[in-house]
C-alpha cells in the first residue's frame, strides 16, 4: 500500500493554501523579471517551492521562497511544491540548498582547507567588511590557534591576522560556528597558555596548587605552568 | 612450456568482461596482494577500508609486532582502488583519468589515509603505482599494461618499489623564463620547510648566475660539485655546505638546511659542450640518490633556459614546481611549454612516469581584481587551444595545471598566489631568506608550503 504521507512528493498546490514563511530579500527587478519570463514562456515553475505542511490544506513555504515570491507576481492559482517533513533539520537543509541562507562550518574541528574556503568566500564578497584582510595569514594564524577550546570568536581579534572587534568579527559569525571541548584541567603547551587570559591562567595555577601564582606576571604564569 | 606462475594462473582465469567484483576477489585479494607481501590471513588488509571520506576499496600494512592491521586499523601503508575490466585505464582516457582522481582526491587525502605512502590502481588490465610523500601525489611506474607475460615482472617491480621507500622529494624549481622568482622561491621554502623540522637540502643548478649561492652568503665550490658529477668514486656529500641563518634565536633550535652550492669551474673553466659529453641524462639524478635517505626535501634551482642544467634538474626530479607571474604573459606561456613539451619529454627517457608538474602559482606583487581576471582570461584561451591538436602537437588537457580546483561541476578558477612585496626581495640583500626576518613572508610561504607539499 502506498504510504499516506505526503512527504517527498511534488504537489500542485493553489497559492493561498501556503503561507510565505520567511520572506526573499531578492530585489524587486529580480522577481519581476522572472515572473514575465514563466508568464512569458510555460506558466510551470520547474523549480519547486519547498513547503511543509502545518494543518489540513495549509502549507509553510521553508525553501525557495524566491520562487513563491515570482509564482505570486506571476499571478499564478497553483503553484509546484516539494512537501518536507516539519523538523528544524529538513528546514535548515532546504534554506542553505536553495541558496537562502549561508552555512556554517564547525570552527572547533574545521580542517585547514576549510578556514581558508571560508575566509576567502568572506573576502571575496562585494564590499567585504574583510576586503584587506590577507588570507594566508589569518588561514595560519586561526587554523593554528587552540579553537578547539574557544567559547566565542573572540579570540581571533587577538591574533593579529588583520580581523578586529566589530564587522570583522562579526561578518565570521557568518561561516562558523563552534562546539567547544571542555578545557583540560592541566594545560601544558606554552602555545594554548599563551592565548589565555591572566586570571584564567591563575585560576589554572590555582587548581595545580601553585603557590605565589597571585603576584606573577603572564609570562611567568606561561613559564610555570608549561613545566 | 614453463609451468606458469599463480598469479598467470589467475589472470588467465579471469574472464574478458570481468567485473569489479569478480576482479577484486579472484584475482587481486588472492594474488596480487600476496604476491607483493601484504598476507590476509594475518590479517594485513582491510577491505572496505573507511578512509574518512569513503570507503578504499583496500587498505594493507604490514603489521609491527603486536600492531595487527586489521584490529588497530590504523596507518594504512597503501591504499588500492579496483576496477572492473569494463573500465579503460589506458593512460589519458577519460575513465582512466576519473579513476586517478578519485584514487588522489577522496582517498589519499582523506583524513585517515595520511599515513599511506602508495596508492595503486588496477582494473587487471593495466596497473598502476603512485608514491604519496605528505600531500604530494606523483606516479611511482607508469601505467602498466598487464598481459600473462609481463604480469609477474610488473607486479616485482611494484613489490621492489614499495619495500624500497625513499624519505626524500625531490623538487625543481623552473620556469624557462626569468625574473618569475625561482630562487626566492627555492630559498624560502627551504627555509620554511627547515622551520617545520624537515631536513632539506638545496641544490644551486644554476652555475651562470650562482644567484642562490650568493644570495645565503655561501662561498662557490671550487670543482667539487664538478668533481662529485664527473667521476664515479667522488662522495657528493664532501661538496655540501650547511647553512645557518645568522640570527641570535639560532641556537633555540637548529634552523637552517644544506646547501650544493654553484661551482665555478662549470662557468669558467668548461662550456656546456664539454659538460655534454661527460654527463648523461640521468647523472644529477644518480648522484642524488645517494642523498635520498638523508634528506626529506631536495630543493632544484634551475636556469631560466632548456640546456645541459635544466635538463639534468628535471630528470632528477620527482615534481616541478612553477613560478608565474600574472602581469607577465611569456612566464605563463613558457609555463605551457615545460608542462606540455619539457616535462612529457623527460618522462619518456626516464620511463618511471615521473617528473610531473605541479600546478603553477602566481608569484608577483599584488594582483587587483582586473589584472586576474585578464590572467584567467589568457590561461582559459591557452587550454582551449591546448585542447586542439596542433600541428605536430597531440591534444594535452592543461587545466589541472591551471586551475586545479575546477572540476565539471565547479567553476572554481582559483589559483594559489604569493603576494611578493619590497620586504621579500630586500632581504636577498641581507643574505638572509625572507621568511627568517619577516613575519608576513612567513606566513605566505607557510601557504605555500601547506599548498602543495604539507598537510594541514
Amino acid at each position: 500500500m502506498a504510504s499516506l504521507s505526503d512527504i517527498g512528493n511534488l504537489k500542485h498546490l493553489y497559492l493561498d493554501e501556503i503561507e510565505p514563511g520567511e520572506a526573499t530579500t531578492a530585489p524587486a527587478f529580480l522577481i519581476q523579471a522572472s515572473a514575465q519570463v514563466l508568464n512569458e514562456r510555460c506558466d510551470r515553475n520547474w523549480v519547486p517551492v519547498i513547503v511543509k505542511e502545518t494543518g489540513k490544506d495549509q502549507y509553510q513555504v521553508i525553501g525557495n521562497s524566491f520562487v513563491y515570491a515570482v509564482a505570486e507576481e506571476a499571478g499564478l492559482e497553483r503553484v509546484w511544491c516539494v512537501v518536507a517533513d516539519d523538523s528544524k533539520e529538513a528546514a535548515e537543509v532546504a534554506r542553505v540548498l536553495s541558496g537562502e541562507e549561508i552555512p556554517r562550518i564547525n570552527l572547533s574541528k574545521a580542517s585547514r582547507d576549510e578556514i581558508t574556503a571560508a575566509l576567502r568566500y568572506l573576502i571575496e564578497l562585494p564590499d567585504s567588511a574583510l576586503k584587506r584582510v590577507k588570507l594566508p595569514t589569518a588561514t595560519n594564524r586561526i587554523d593554528e590557534a587552540p579553537r578547539q577550546y574557544w567559547n566565542t570568536l573572540d579570540p581571533i581579534a587577538n591574533l593579529k591576522c588583520g580581523i578586529t572587534r566589530g564587522k570583522k568579527l562579526k561578518a565570521l559569525q557568518s561561516v562558523f560556528y563552534l562546539t567547544p571541548q571542555p578545557m583540560p584541567d592541566v594545560i601544558t603547551d606554552p602555545a594554548i597558555l599563551k592565548s589565555l587570559t591572566a586570571t584564567e591562567l591563575k585560576k589554572m595555577a590555582k587548581k595545580r596548587g601553585i603557590t605565589g601564582y597571585s603576584k606573577m606576571k603572564k609570562a611567568d604564569l606561561v613559564n610555570t605552568l608549561s613545566e | 612450456m614453463t609451468s606458469e606462475t599463480d598469479l598467470q594462473a589467475a589472470l588467465l582465469k579471469l574472464p574478458d568482461d570481468a567485473p569489479e567484483a569478480v576482479v577484486s576477489e579472484t584475482f587481486f585479494a588472492s594474488y596480487v596482494l600476496d604476491a607483493l607481501g601484504f598476507s590476509k590471513s594475518n590479517g594485513e588488509v582491510i577491505p572496505q577500508f573507511d578512509s574518512g571520506r569513503g570507503a578504499a576499496d583496500y587498505a594493507v600494512r604490514r603489521n609491527i609486532g603486536e600492531d595487527i592491521f586489521l584490529h588497530t586499523r590504523n596507518n594504512p601503508y597503501m591504499i588500492c582502488e579496483l576496477k572492473g575490466r569494463d573500465i579503460n585505464l589506458e593512460e589519458g582516457s577519460a575513465q582512466y583519468k576519473r579513476a586517478v582522481q578519485q584514487l588522489h582526491k577522496k582517498y589519499l587525502l582523506a583524513p585517515k589515509c595520511k599515513s599511506a605512502q602508495w596508492g595503486l590502481l588496477t582494473n587487471s588490465c593495466h596497473i598502476q603505482l603512485f608514491r604519496k610523500h605528505n600531500k604530494v601525489i606523483h606516479p611511482a611506474t607508469p601505467c602498466l599494461k598487464i598481459s600473462p607475460e609481463t604480469i609477474d615482472r610488473a607486479i616485482k617491480s611494484i613489490r621492489q618499489k614499495i619495500e624500497n621507500p625513499v624519505k626524500a622529494l625531490t623538487i625543481a624549481v623552473y620556469n624557462n623564463k626569468g625574473g618569475v622568482g625561482k630562487t626566492t622561491t627555492t630559498v624560502n621554502l627551504a627555509s620554511i620547510l627547515a622551520l617545520a623540522k624537515k631536513k632539506v637540502l638545496v641544490v644551486d643548478f644554476d652555475p651562470n648566475q650562482q644567484d642562490l649561492t650568493s644570495a645565503l652568503g655561501i662561498p662557490l665550490s671550487d670543482g667539487q660539485v664538478y668533481a662529485a658529477l664527473n667521476e664515479r668514486n667522488t662522495n657528493i656529500k664532501d661538496a655540501i655546505q650547511r647553512y645557518v641563518p645568522p640570527l641570535k634565536k639560532t641556537a633555540e633550535y637548529d634552523l637552517g638546511f644544506d646547501v650544493l652550492p654553484a661551482d665555478k669551474v662549470m662557468v669558467h673553466d668548461i662550456d656546456e659542450a664539454e659538460l655534454l659529453k661527460e654527463w648523461k641524462n640521468h647523472t644529477l639524478h644518480e648522484k642524488l640518490a645517494e642523498l635520498k635517505d638523508t634528506y626529506d626535501y631536495i630543493l632544484i634551482d634551475s636556469p631560466p633556459n632548456w640546456r645541459v642544467f635544466s635538463q639534468q634538474a628535471l630528470y632528477a626530479a620527482d615534481v616541478v614546481l612553477i613560478p608565474t607571474k600574472h602581469n607577465n604573459i611569456f612566464s605563463l606561456e613558457n609555463a605551457v611549454t615545460v608542462i606540455r613539451d619539457f616535462v612529457p619529454q623527460v618522462q619518456s627517457i626516464k620511463g618511471d612516469a615521473s617528473p610531473i608538474a605541479l600546478p603553477i602559482f602566481f608569484n608577483a606583487g599584488r594582483v587587483t581584481p582586473y589584472q586576474l581576471q585578464e590572467a584567467q582570461k589568457a590561461l582559459i584561451e591557452m587550454i582551449k587551444q591546448a585542447k586542439r591538436a596542433q600541428e605536430g602537437k597531440p591534444k594535452f588537457d592543461l587545466q589541472p595545471y591551471f586551475f586545479p580546483r575546477y572540476t565539471n561541476s565547479r567553476k572554481d578558477l582559483h589559483i594559489f598566489q604569493l603576494p611578493s612585496y619590497a620586504n621579500i626581495a630586500n632581504a636577498a640583500f641581507a643574505r638572509i631568506p625572507a621568511v627568517y626576518r619577516d613575519k608576513s613572508a612567513r606566513e605566505y610561504y607557510i601557504s605555500l608550503a601547506k599548498e602543495y607539499f604539507l598537510h594541514g
